[in-house]
Parts: structure tokens; C-alpha cells; sequence
């Protein structure tokens, strides 16, 4: 898989958005290459980067011990499993070599807030993936604000 | 005839003893359903618990279903010796360990490509995640894998 819209339409976050909105995020995303041991995100920095997984495998560590295994082509390490009020929450390593795309925060965010079709698709689509991947990861107190994350 | 002499007569003291033991018993019986009445009332308020128990029941047999499952992954010598060394650190945790916990332990320990090993453990499911997020450790599945 070599280019971010067919990732983006096999995410389950992504899938429902529209062309044109597709078009538009895939333009924001960049390709990192991961390798075992490298940390992408630190809990406690301040947040700048979300994370669509292409390959590999990545440890979201949590709050408590807890923790998210990514390991399928589209997860999304973004929004309340990442980060709150700007700052990292949780702490993303690579435990196997693969890549990843990288959206800056702030820019996802303006999409959601300029943009409130593609908004509503992907809130949706995120509260179901994360009832799904993570529900003891979910934050309900004012989930669906840009600013929360 | 009347009083104790009335009482002997009629299996008075026998009746009583009877008596009594059925209104103890009922009391016994009321105190125990009423001991136990919070968890259906527990149920009552959250009906998914009743489904996750019957869930719970059905990924066990899942579980000892996937232990069936022949471990597909050739793993070298070094890999086998190095999940024995895992496997001495999860038997300091709980039985519902936190990964990163574990990783944490793997790399002050010095064990060998600790982010690497822990993925393969994860593959081949002999670390599996349970549904709080935290991870529970196959001793059958790695039983299989290292003999």
C-alpha cells in the first residue's frame, strides 16, 4: 500500500468521508517511516502530530497501565486517545518496523471545525471505532470539541 | 384437661418444634434472598452484564479453541530463550499485566530487542489483550512455542 487515500479509505474513521473531503485530508498527511523502539509521542509533550498507521505495529501506553495495541492498516492514534487540551496524554512506540502517516493537530482540528460534514462523519465514525478498539479508553465529558483534544 | 397436661396430650411440644423450625427456616431463607437481591437488582440496572456473561463464557471456549491453534511462526533459539526471560517477568505481574509495564521491565532487565520480541508474543497471541486494557499471558500457547 503505497499512498495515503487508499489507507484513508480502508480507516474506519475515514471511509465515510466524501471525495472531496478524502482529498483535502490526504493532502495534510506525510510519511514516516517507524522502526521498533522509536517513541512518536511522549505523554506530558505538547501534542503537534496525530498518526494513521499504514504498517507495522504500534503501543499506545495509557493512564494506569493500560494500553492499545495498533496493528491494522488505517488506525487512527488521534484525538482523546492521544492527546487533551494540546498536551500528549499518552505515550506511542513502534514495536515492529513499518510506517505511519502524520497529520499535524492543529491542522486536523480546523478541518473538523471549518468543516462540519466531514466533522460529523468522522466524530461518528471515531466514537465507533473507539467503542470498538478501546472503550475503556473512551472520554466522555465534552468529546466531540476540537479544543478537548 | 388444660395447660401442660393439655399440651403432652396433643403432641403440643412436637407441633411447636415444628412450627418453629418452618418460621426459622422462612426467616433464614428471606435473609439469604435479600442478601443477594443488590445483584439482580444489578442486572436489572445494566442489562449488558448478563450478555457479557454469556460473552465471558464464549471467549473462554474461544480461548481454549485458539490454544488448539498450531503456532505457525518458525521462532529461532535466541527468540525461544528470550520469551522465557518474558515469561519470568510476567510471573512477577498480575494475573491482567500492563504492557507497557512489561516492556518497561524487558528493557531495564536487558533482554534482547525487547519492542521486537514483545510484537512477536503479541502475534502469535501468547500475549493477548483482555477488554480494560491490560494483558493476560497463554501459558499454553507458550507451552507450544518454546518446547
Amino acid at each position: 500500500m503505497s499512498n495515503i487515500n487508499e489507507i484513508l479509505k480502508i480507516s474506519t474513521v475515514f471511509e465515510s468521508l466524501d471525495e472531496d473531503s478524502l482529498a483535502r485530508l490526504a493532502g495534510l498527511f506525510d510519511s514516516w517511516e517507524i522502526h521498533p523502539g522509536d517513541t512518536l509521542t511522549n505523554a506530558g509533550d505538547t501534542a503537534h502530530t496525530f498518526f494513521l498507521l499504514e504498517k507495522g505495529t504500534l503501543l499506545l501506553a495509557m493512564d494506569e497501565g493500560k494500553s492499545i495495541v495498533m496493528n491494522q492498516p488505517g488506525d487512527f492514534a488521534g484525538l482523546e486517545l492521544l492527546s487533551a487540551k494540546g498536551i500528549y496524554k499518552t505515550t506511542l512506540s513502534v514495536l515492529e518496523k513499518g510506517r505511519v502517516m502524520a497529520i499535524p493537530r492543529q491542522e486536523f482540528l480546523d478541518i473538523i471545525q471549518e468543516d462540519s460534514g466531514a466533522a460529523a462523519v468522522i466524530m461518528e465514525a471515531w466514537q465507533e471505532y473507539i467503542d470498538a478498539a478501546a472503550p475503556f479508553a473512551k472520554n466522555s465529558e465534552d468529546a466531540g470539541l476540537p479544543i478537548q483534544f | 384437661m388444660y395447660g401442660i397436661e393439655a399440651i403432652n396430650a396433643n403432641n403440643g411440644w412436637a407441633i411447636s418444634v415444628v412450627g418453629i423450625s418452618i418460621v426459622f427456616s422462612g426467616l433464614v431463607s428471606l435473609s439469604l434472598v435479600i442478601s443477594q437481591l443488590h445483584k439482580v437488582l444489578a442486572l436489572y440496572e445494566n442489562p449488558s452484564k448478563i450478555k457479557a456473561l454469556f460473552q465471558g463464557k464464549k471467549e473462554e471456549k474461544k480461548l481454549e479453541e485458539d490454544t488448539e491453534e498450531v503456532i505457525d511462526i518458525v521462532l529461532t533459539q535466541s527468540q525461544k530463550e528470550t520469551f522465557k526471560q518474558f515469561a519470568l517477568l510476567v510471573r512477577t505481574m498480575e494475573d491482567h499485566f500492563s504492557l507497557p509495564r512489561l516492556l518497561h521491565l524487558a528493557k531495564i532487565s536487558g533482554l534482547k530487542d525487547p519492542y521486537s520480541n514483545l510484537n512477536t508474543l503479541l502475534k502469535i497471541k501468547i500475549i493477548a489483550p483482555d477488554s480494560d486494557g491490560f494483558f493476560t499471558w497463554n501459558k499454553n500457547r507458550f507451552d507450544k512455542a518454546v518446547n
